[in-house]
């Protein structure tokens, strides 16, 4: 049998290639079985409250009450853009919590998909910013709030100290600097990307949705684009591209320069002179939660100042809730580009004002257009 | 009273059981419904994975959106703007491109081992087969991920070179390019073509090869007379398993393609996501079904002239 004669006729072609269809048998049956494990661990969960957010948010450390009070972490579902998120849902994806921004935040409301977080079932509620729930489009009726706000931050450029040589002030020019063609990154979504070619192209906000802005802003994202090594949501793709010295400077959020900082990369976080992008981003609970209960342990469990704590030290990011700034000094605060006073920030930079459906499903095909190379 | 409604029922029972042996008899006399029957789970499967999704693939293509919803009168919309919009058949020109050298790469780099297993493997040739075939057994995105840490900046290749001292500076080409895809692409798929090869290598009569030296052949040109027309049935199986699904392919490139290495599958799959045009997504897909189909017709044509010719 395992001699197999090359001059011989039928019976040995035969004999392999029952052989061959013994081990395609087995490789079946291992590849059916496998999974099985893996399934049942996932029913086990199944009650778990599901979130379904940014890339780099499914994490333990954001879920500790959570975990304490229900014994396991939530399900997580990941999106790389907040629109991609909301076609998902509107095809029907059903989750508990899910994770908009501000800007996004009254489309997100009008398609009906989400219910108005009743304040009374969150125990941090009273000691959250006001000024962060105070946003346009967020008042429900009854004094409920349809987006319970969490984290808060800014877009702009991680850069390399030792290998960026900065002429003059920090601004959005750098990444648009012909020196380092091909050394450069970008977030992928139009969501931060478009809104960062606006202030570079320095289009007002106000006046974003218009004819005029959608040329200017189109003209410096392609100019832009022959510079770019790669458009990726994927933050640890840009924040090992940086570590590794392939790019020098990076469209990122707070995150990615303080995690490298404590990785030992010398990287700052620009300040750009025409200012950062700034946004407020929170949670919404889905019409259709099958598990309303743990959706309100989720958003209690993310402002809880524990998470707080997390987020603004091993992130940078501002958190919503007041009590979370108390452990942290002004002059850390401060180097991380945060405040007890989020409004002072956020109105210092450019902060990011709700669109139409039709500005942001033209400025996604635009943008997508621009980025494979129209 | 009692005695009707005994007989009633005998007769209900009977009746089933008289209708059931027609039916066996009718099955047994006719060889069509014989056929159907036994392909009924597969015309099953085909009529509800295949059919009634295409039916609807194809209806959505011909909606256009608007807004968030979907205008459902039927228009040629889409088909239009999918013919006028340069994105659209650059990125398609740019998948075929990619696909083919992809193709042609694998075909020919699987080619030589296939034939090594076939005419000079004797012993264990399944164990060959299977290690060959061994690293397949990982998921297709792990295989990926592999080659970025291969291909990357401070990647296996990368590293190695500048070790030996080959290169100064990284090569930034080789990840985030047309060029990474192209060498994940042949690598993924190598299986599909080594299988379908090894195949039709094994059938070759060896008689022929004696035949054929016996009439003063070297060897190259009994490679050539012989055993390649021979193992076309394999070749044009392994083009065709790695070009139809390669160039819809979509993870390869969204993960090492960069900008310019963005394929057709990277367009639809943002038509279904941010861009939120399902319409559109669904004509990118017909149109680049029609667009496989006929390539692939086209280069069965081909080759059947070609082996026409040789024969």
């Amino acid at each position: 049998m395992d001699v197999l004669d090359q001059l011989g006729a039928v019976r040995e072609r035969k004999l392999s290639r029952r052989r061959f269809a013994k081990g395609l048998l087995a490789a079946g049956v291992a590849m059916t079985t496998m999974p099985l494990p893996a399934r049942r661990a996932m029913a086990a969960e199944g009650d778990q409250a599901t979130y379904f957010t940014w890339g780099g948010y499914d994490i333990p450390e954001l879920f500790k009450p959570y975990q304490a009070k229900n014994g396991a972490l939530p399900n997580f579902a990941i999106f790389g853009g907040s629109e991609e998120a909301l076609t998902k849902m509107r095809g029907g994806f059903v989750v508990d919590v899910s994770h908009p921004c501000n800007q996004s935040m009254p489309r997100w409301v009008q398609t009906g998909l989400f219910q108005p977080i009743d304040t009374s079932r969150v125990s941090n509620w009273g000691d959250v910013i006001p000024e962060l729930v105070d946003l346009p489009g967020n008042d429900a009726e009854g004094g409920k709030v349809w987006m319970a706000p969490f984290d808060w931050g800014q877009t702009s450029v991680t850069y390399r100290t030792d290998l960026f040589e900065l002429e003059g002030e920090e601004t959005w020019d750098m990444l648009w600097d012909a020196r380092y063609a091909g050394q450069l990154g970008s977030l992928a979504s139009g969501g931060d990307a478009w809104w960062c070619g606006a202030i570079k192209a320095g289009v007002d906000f106000d006046d974003i949705d218009s004819e005029e802005a959608f040329e200017k802003i189109a003209a410096v994202m392609r100019e832009q684009r022959p510079l770019i090594r790669v458009y990726t949501d994927d933050t640890t793709t840009l924040e090992q591209a940086l570590a590794a010295g392939e790019m020098v400077a990076s469209m990122t959020w707070n995150s990615s320069a303080v995690l490298l900082q404590a990785e030992g990369v010398p990287v700052k976080f620009a300040k750009p002179k025409e200012g950062a992008l700034t946004w407020v981003c929170g949670v919404m609970i889905h019409k259709d939660a099958p598990n309303l209960d743990r959706a309100y342990d989720v958003i209690d469990s993310l402002l809880s100042v524990e998470t707080g704590h997390f987020m603004i030290n091993d992130w940078g990011y501002g958190h919503s809730n007041r009590k979370s700034f108390d452990a942290f000094d002004e002059e850390t605060l401060a180097g991380l580009g945060l405040s007890t006073q989020p409004v002072e920030i956020l109105q210092a930079g450019h902060f990011q004002q709700p669109q139409t459906q039709e500005w942001e499903t033209r400025m996604n095909e635009l943008f997508e257009q621009i980025k494979a190379g129209f | 009273m009692a005695e009707t409604s005994l007989s009633k029922s005998r007769t209900a029972r009977g009746a089933p059981r008289a209708f059931g042996a027609r039916l066996t008899r009718y099955l047994r006399r006719s060889e069509t419904a014989r056929g159907y029957l036994l392909m009924s789970p597969t015309l099953l499967i085909m009529t509800i994975g295949i059919v009634v999704p295409f039916i609807i693939l194809l209806v959505i293509s011909m909606w256009t959106r608007q807004g968030f919803s979907f205008d459902t009168t039927l228009t040629l919309a889409n088909y239009a703007r999918a013919w006028n919009e340069p994105i659209y058949g650059a990125l398609l020109a740019r998948s075929f491109w990619i696909s083919g050298v992809a193709t042609v790469a694998t075909v020919a780099l699987c080619y030589p081992m296939a034939y090594y297993v076939a005419f000079h493997v004797h012993r264990n040739k399944m164990m060959w087969l299977i290690l060959m075939t061994l690293p397949f057994w990982t998921s297709y995105l792990l295989r990926v991920f592999a080659w970025k840490v291969i291909l990357g900046y401070e990647g296996v290749i990368n590293s190695g070179l500048s070790a030996v001292g080959l290169i100064d500076a990284p090569l930034a080409f080789l990840l985030y390019s047309p060029s990474a895809v192209i060498i994940t692409l042949a690598h993924a798929w190598a299986a599909f073509a080594i299988l379908p090869l090894y195949v039709s290598l094994e059938k070759i009569d060896k008689s022929l090869l004696e035949a054929a030296t016996d009439l003063g052949d070297g060897p190259v040109a009994r490679f050539l007379r012989i055993t390649l027309p021979l193992s076309m049935p394999g070749i044009i199986a392994a083009s065709f398993l790695i070009f139809i699904p390669t160039t819809g392919d979509y993870i390869t490139p969204a993960l090492l393609g960069g900008p310019d290495g963005a394929m057709i599958g990277n367009l639809i799959q943002v038509q279904f996501g941010a861009v939120n045009n399902w319409p559109m997504g669904a004509t990118l897909s017909i149109v680049l079904m029609l667009w496989i189909a006929a390539l692939a017709l086209a280069f069965l044509l081909v080759t059947c002239k070609v082996q026409e010719r040789i024969a």
